[in-house]
């Protein structure tokens, strides 16, 4: 361990006698507070508090993680290409624990930096939080500055594909089809006519749905609950409001909350519920009446929430830095895991390139969902097809289920929603991102730079 | 006088070939590649040695040898092509058998950003040294070198010379058994190099094993006991000095100045029983180094300097644990300081043939004013080099 940590203390030794960590940590308190100064609100105190806690986490997360790619990169390579690593290499400390003590100094970097910029925007948060009028700040607690669970109604997943293929069934009956490619996407159709039926509410129609609250019952007495909801219609950039009528509760059962409100499509609406409605077994009971002339659409997966008081803001946000930190550390290893084989601008635009295929996995999950990566015929319907999609589809498939590894945290939107980022959740990612991901590249990272030759370069001090 | 010639055989000579063999190579070929894998050069080709404990061996040879090529395969820096490597018994990335090792590069790669003190403790950290061990080797290593007074400045801002010497203090810092040294003294003042020579000398005795790779003959030629030279990668000749540079049908004797009838009775005498070759009869002269050594160590003795200072003391945990001897280390100090009139014939100038007028003059004492003391030191009588001898012997361990 004296070996890991004396190369970890080198890395922090080269991070300060170079000024990296000063001139990082002063870029990302400019930012974190410079930010603010700039950026434009919807003129209410949460929306400004959301887009505080969105900008700057995010320009957080990009420039830490463009540092800490290139220091992963210069540190590993540069040792190689001005020839120090040989003189390392000759005393008694195995190379996996010369990659180890590397990874663990920018960690612990990066640990420095981002409690540093968290600090910063925790500490400017709550400082502009306290100057609100308290009825404000009241709010503020409510719905942002706090740690709130959610529930959802089921998303009915197993009945989809029952009533999917009871109904595919049905039609093949009636219409007898024999190209398999036909009844794939004769299958979709009626799929997506399912979902369709699930979640649209038509004129004069209502929908009911049960929302499962039995695990926290108990702790939800005489508290105040809050509804985020979402509603599309089927007109296409409507600015106009929709009523609907909320009844929450057990109709006619005391304590039955009934109100018309004037909503807009395609947003998040919020507003409280009061407490104790929940029914004697923990389902809390939300009915939509639709009073207008159009259909609404409540999609399945975020069209109704119900969100509840669950702890303290400031915890959450240790947590939603965890998540932060996780990726950066993942960062680093892929940095790293670069510099093992390549040459200090290569591996940097190795992992560059790497980031980019991870952001850019909206189009490898379209490609995924269309079954090829050719462009489709919008007015005809007809389908692309490429000879690559054999082998590039289901590579793509595998793609995404390694980034969905590493994506599927969203800990910025769950802070500026006042959402819980439970410590599972963190662990999940820690397992996830840290061990899982990241220890494949440390692993390749390890053996690579085993392997190499490390006297080949010519000493460039 | 080179301290080779001062004290006696190094340890592995007097044992002759029955020590330890430290580093073996056998069939060494390596050949690098170009990024199709085509080869692009061969750098070593079917290198065998063996170098015994205690022994100072030498790889010589000019520019693009292979010499420094072999040093990497030997630390484990490239792998070999073909051939087998056992350092210690184990392959050269052992990594347990690091810790016997002291490793000093060609150029001193060392971090930039760390100072003197700073380097020395980071290394002595992966040698896993008691943070008590660390401060007190870091602080004979950096008075050995010479940079004592410069710790806090970091090494990126060091003279050549100076992270020569930082490099030697951090290949020395766990006290190895194996040192490789390639070219040591690039870079040295003649005052630094003769010192990194008496060092090499110093861990001989104690029993070290030391591998030099140099181009610089007289390095070479003053500390070594065996040398391969290398031509193209491949040995070309393997040896020890002896076996290499004597000349076993010539002979030379050295006297003091002898009157001019004396040395023609001698001359008359030897020519009477030669009846072919030929005679020659000059002075020695000694050689630049002891000549510059000599002058330094007097205008030392009048000004400090703001550069590296000359260590010239071999730190006390290198010698063997004797540091509480301040007159021991005062004739360490002694020996290892230039004698540069004890050189002997060994460095003399090409030699005159005999005539009569060349015969007066060289008949008459040499009267240049700086040549006067290290005359003087000639007289050292070989009785008392034999008890200087035998006490730094004691001092490094004891070892002959």
């Amino acid at each position: 361990m004296q070996r890991i940590l004396a190369i970890c203390w080198l890395t922090w030794k080269a991070a300060l006698r170079f000024r990296l960590f000063l001139v990082i940590a002063a870029l990302l308190i400019v930012a974190v507070i410079g930010l603010p100064l700039v950026i434009k609100d919807d003129g209410t105190a949460q929306g400004f508090t959301q887009i505080i806690l969105t900008y700057t986490l995010s320009a957080i997360t990009a420039l830490l993680g463009f540092s800490t790619i290139w220091l992963s990169c210069g540190t590993l390579a540069r040792d190689i290409e001005e020839c120090q690593i040989q003189v390392l290499a000759t005393k008694p400390i195995a190379r996996w624990q010369i990659w180890l003590g590397k990874w663990l100094g920018i960690a612990l970097l990066n640990a420095a930096l981002l409690a540093i910029s968290g600090a910063c925007v925790y500490g400017l948060l709550m400082w502009r939080a306290a100057k609100l009028p308290p009825k404000v700040q009241q709010v503020l607690r409510e719905e942002i500055l706090v740690s709130r669970g959610s529930a959802k109604p089921s998303t009915q997943a197993a009945d989809i594909e029952n009533m999917t293929d009871e109904a595919l069934k049905q039609n093949l009956k009636n219409h007898p089809v024999d190209n398999p490619k036909d009844v794939v996407e004769m299958r979709r159709q009626i799929r997506e006519q399912v979902k369709a039926t699930l979640q649209v509410v038509p004129p004069d129609y209502y929908k009911v749905w049960d929302v499962d609250l039995r695990k926290v019952k108990d702790s939800l007495q005489d508290k105040p609950l809050r509804l985020r909801i979402k509603f599309n219609t089927p007109i296409v950039g409507a600015t106009t409001t929709f009523k609907v009528q909320w009844g929450i509760g057990q109709v006619e059962k005391p304590g039955w909350v009934s109100d018309v409100m004037d909503l807009s499509a395609d947003t998040y609406h919020e507003f409280a519920i009061p407490a104790n409605l929940l029914d004697s077994k923990g389902f809390l009971t939300i009915n939509a009446l639709n009073l207008n002339s159009t259909a609404l659409l409540f999609p399945l997966d975020d069209g109704m929430e119900v969100l509840y008081p669950e702890g303290g803001f400031g915890m959450n946000f240790a947590r939603a830095l965890g998540i932060i930190f996780c990726w950066l550390t993942l960062m680093s290893a892929m940095g790293l895991m670069a510099a093992s084989f390549l040459t200090f601008p290569v591996a940097a635009f190795f992992s560059m390139a790497l980031m980019v295929v991870v952001l850019s996995s909206g189009t490898i999950a379209e490609s995924v969902s269309n079954g090829t990566i050719a462009a489709g015929n919008d007015e005809t319907g007809a389908r692309g097809h490429s000879s690559s999609d054999l082998f590039l589809i289901p590579f793509f498939k595998g793609l995404l289920v390694v980034t969905g590894l590493v994506k599927n945290f969203s800990p910025v939107d769950a802070l500026s929603s006042g959402r819980t980022i439970t410590w599972g959740q963190l662990g999940l990612a820690f397992g996830q991102i840290v061990l899982l991901v990241g220890g494949f590249f440390v692993l390749v990272g390890m053996v690579l730079f085993n392997r190499r030759e490390l006297a080949t370069a010519q000493g460039n001090q | 006088m080179p301290v080779s010639e001062l004290i006696s055989p190094s340890p592995a000579v007097a044992a002759g070939k029955a020590g330890e063999v430290v580093v073996s190579v056998r069939g060494l070929t390596k050949v690098f590649k170009d990024f199709w894998n085509r080869p692009k050069a061969r750098a070593v080709d079917r290198v065998d040695f063996e170098v015994r404990r205690g022994e100072v061996f030498g790889l010589l040879g000019p520019n693009g040898s292979g010499k420094s090529t072999t040093v990497k395969l030997l630390l484990g820096l490239l792998n070999p092509t073909k051939g087998h490597i056992e350092v210690f018994g184990h392959s050269p990335r052992h990594v347990q058998t690091k810790s016997r090792i002291g490793y000093l590069p060609e150029e001193s790669y060392l971090y930039r950003y760390l100072n003197s003190r700073e380097t020395l403790d980071f290394f002595g950290n992966i040698f896993q040294l008691s943070k008590a061990d660390r401060n007190s080797r870091s602080e004979q290593l950096l008075e050995m070198v010479g940079l004592g007074r410069t710790q806090m400045r970091p090494v990126g801002e060091f003279s050549k010379g100076m992270q020569r010497r930082i490099g030697l203090a951090q290949a020395l810092i766990n006290d190895p058994d194996l040192v490789i040294l390639d070219e040591p003294t690039a870079g040295l003042d003649p005052i630094g190099c003769r010192e990194v020579k008496d060092l090499i000398v110093a861990l001989a005795r104690r029993g070290k094993t030391v591998i030099l790779s140099s181009h610089l003959l007289s390095d070479v030629e003053d500390v070594c006991d065996r040398v391969v030279i290398y031509y193209g990668g491949k040995i070309q000749a393997m040896g020890t000095l002896k076996e290499l540079l004597a000349k076993p049908d010539t002979l030379r004797i050295t006297t003091p100045v002898l009157p001019r009838e004396t040395l023609a009775k001698v001359l008359e005498i030897i020519r009477r029983d030669l009846t072919t070759g030929e005679v020659r009869v000059d002075n020695p002269t000694q050689n630049l180094e002891s000549y510059f050594l000599d002058v330094v160590q007097k205008a030392r003795a009048a000004q400090e300097t703001s550069g590296a200072q000359s260590g010239a003391r071999v730190a006390a945990y290198l010698r063997g644990g004797v540091e509480a001897q301040p007159d021991s280390e005062k004739l360490l100090e002694k020996l290892s300081l230039p004698q540069p009139a004890a050189r002997p014939a060994a460095a003399a100038a090409p030699a005159i043939n005999v005539d009569e007028t060349k015969l007066t003059a060289l008949s008459q004492p040499a009267t240049a004013p700086v040549a006067a003391e290290p005359a003087k030191s000639a007289e050292v009588k070989p009785e008392d080099l034999s008890k200087a001898d035998e006490k730094l012997s004691s001092l490094l361990g004891g070892k002959k």
